[in-house]
């Protein structure tokens, strides 16, 4: 694989990949709203509206996951960086190795987990539980594929690190504290 | 005896990974995976699978992006500006001048948005320049505003409150109504230091405002109409039952954009922009959150929390002392981590100690907020310090030292809740429930 500065066609790919990504789950939170909207109104006029909190919890789900890779790169997900404002450059670096390194495990233990859980939904025939009766493959699978893409940003991270020194993250410190 | 073995692999575990800045959503899965495999005989990964859906995906989880929509909506707004434009005439008169329009108006957008951070952003945008040019002691404009944005968090909506309540499955309107009354005796505490500094500070010159006559007052207050229209649906619906949480912040999206759209400053792009920060914002909480939701069933399987709860009930503490000892613990805690991650990471294990001591756990949320809130503003990691360093270019040291008085106000706070417990549960207990709490 080869990563350079003018963006290559991998890089060029993959940056594609989070922010086709991060722009469904934005139209996944957007679809919430209005699942949330119809629901009021079906409840003022009395037409039922099964399974409308299950499917707002559906594109929850997906809304988050599908983000996750390009709020990492964002700089968004939050993390304790005392550490590296304290350490030289060349110490800085192995710790920020190994931290990526941590993170490239667990979220490809997630994403394992994660595409089984949806395998054995779909082999199972497993359905909601709620008034839906949604097939569960078919409201997992965005949280599987979210994960999956998370899994691939953090070995991109991991690899660009470990050959040219730094990661795809570029913070916005004014957004990321938007939460608190 | 085996108890303190686990305790001590979980919090080495931990801490560990927290110090060398792995992110915390990520630490908490690690933690809680080697709690499970070391510790139990369940396999991991399905329970992991299991519990992160269930709580990804659940219905009371869904008011979080909404509330962080409608911040994001109303940051980009001009409200900030009518804000100044509505309070500063009725502040003019009181001792301590405009200072107050810090409070208030950090008081009034926190009504409207779940997050101190964006409280800070919104009212600072156009009260601290104000401010200075009439030559209000820099130290104090910054103080204050970095203390009272902290509101955020406490008065309705609430995103410390809305995860809090996922944590521990509670009604989230129910936490919200409680927060109202502590709010407000918050506030008035604020303003009254704010009074104070006026009278004793010895650098406390400010211009003084040209007269005013009540009827101009009165035709600048329209500016607040907006604001205020908006907090009624979100907060009335709620309290009267009309409309869940998640449902008060759909209103409050798309009242919040109606009033971008009447002042002319919503486009295609700063919806978009709005969108997508929302977006971003809400899956970093969920990343978190579902590290957590993992961790509390491994802690769950080893039992840790249940034996600590009960280990504690034989030392035989008084409510008064458990609650003394847990302050200081979350004071430490919030001088690493942000509020939300202190929050989950702590409540597996708090909950059951909470409960077997008999404390009210309506009451303990709005505790807990305040305790939160001493975290936004304590060095070396407070978001509030480093939003307002953002803004004003200060060091973080100096921002620190300006709001050391409102940390010590909060702390005062605390022992105002202990004393009257009835201000966070009175509200809650005369609302009427809606349709599914």
């Amino acid at each position: 694989m080869r990563i350079n500065d003018e963006r290559g066609p991998v890089r060029r790919s993959l940056d594609t990949l989070y922010d086709a990504a991060s722009v469904l789950a934005a139209i996944c939170l957007f679809l919430m709203l209005v699942v949330i909207a119809l629901q009021m109104i079906a409840r003022w006029t009395g037409t039922p509206f099964p399974g409308s909190t299950q499917y707002a919890g559906y594109l929850m789900a997906a809304s988050s996951f599908l983000a996750f890779a390009q709020t990492l790169n964002r700089g968004v997900h939050i993390r304790v960086t005392l550490l590296f404002n304290a350490l030289g450059p060349r110490s800085r670096r192995l710790v920020e190795l190994w931290s990526l390194l941590i993170g490239t495990v667990a979220v490809c233990y997630l994403a394992r987990f994660a595409v089984k859980m949806v395998y054995w939904s779909y082999k199972l025939h497993d359905v909601s539980q709620g008034q839906d009766a949604t097939p569960m493959w078919m409201a997992q699978l965005p949280m599987a594929i979210g994960a999956v893409i998370l899994a691939i940003c953090f070995i991109d991270n991991l690899l660009t690190m470990f050959f040219r020194g730094h990661d795809n993250i570029r913070s916005e410190n004014i957004e990321q504290s938007h939460a608190e | 005896m085996q108890d303190f073995y686990l305790i001590g692999i979980f919090l080495f575990v931990l801490f560990l990974l927290l110090g060398t800045g792995v992110w915390i959503g990520l630490a908490l899965l690690g933690v809680a995976w080697v709690g499970m495999d070391l510790f139990t005989l369940r396999p991991a990964g399905d329970a992991m699978m299991t519990v992160i859906w269930r709580s990804g995906s659940s219905w009371s989880l869904t008011a979080l992006p909404m509330f962080i929509w409608m911040g994001e909506i109303l940051f980009r707004t001009r409200l900030s500006e009518d804000m100044f434009k509505g309070l500063a005439p009725w502040m003019a008169k009181l001792p301590g001048g405009l200072l107050h329009t810090n409070v208030v108006g950090c008081a009034v957008f926190a009504a409207v948005s779940g997050s101190s951070a964006a409280t800070l952003l919104t009212v600072g945008k156009m009260s601290v320049p104000e401010l200075r040019k009439r030559h209000y002691p820099e130290r104090h404009v910054i103080g204050t505003l970095a203390g009272a944005a902290t509101l955020g968090l406490m008065i309705p909506p609430s995103l410390t409150l809305i995860v809090y309540g996922v944590s521990i499955n509670e009604s989230i309107t129910k936490l919200f109504i409680a927060g109202i009354l502590p709010g407000l005796v918050l506030a008035a505490f604020f303003m009254i230091y704010v009074a104070l500094v006026s009278r004793f500070s010895r650098d406390f010159h400010p211009d003084v405002e040209p007269p005013m006559t009540f009827s101009e007052r009165v035709s600048n207050s329209r500016f607040l109409i907006p604001v205020i229209l908006l907090i009624l649906v979100v907060i009335g619906s709620m309290y009267l039952g009309i409309a869940t949480a998640t449902e008060a912040a759909a209103f409050g999206v798309v009242g919040s954009l109606i009033l971008a759209a009447a002042q002319g400053s919503l486009s295609w792009k700063t919806f978009l922009e709005s969108l997508m920060g929302a977006t971003r914002t809400s899956a970093m909480i969920t990343l978190i959150l579902s590290g957590a939701a993992f961790l509390s069933l491994s802690m769950g399987f080893t039992g840790l929390p249940e034996n600590l709860a009960e280990w504690i009930n034989t030392l035989g503490l008084s409510k008064f002392e458990l609650l003394m000892a847990l302050l200081i613990f979350y004071i430490i805690l919030g001088c690493f981590l942000d509020g939300i991650s202190a929050v989950v990471l702590t409540v597996a294990v708090v909950e059951p100690m909470i409960r077997h001591a008999g404390i009210d756990i309506i009451w303990f949320g709005i505790f807990i907020v305040v305790v939160v809130e001493m975290a936004q503003i304590t060095p070396p990691v407070g978001f509030n310090l480093f939003v307002m360093q953002g803004m004003t270019n200060h060091q973080m040291n100096y921002i620190a030292r300006a709001a050391f008085p409102m940390f010590l106000i909060m702390v005062l706070m605390v022992f105002v809740l202990i004393a009257f417990p009835d201000l966070a549960t009175w509200l809650p207990d005369h609302m009427r429930l809606g349709p599914g709490g």
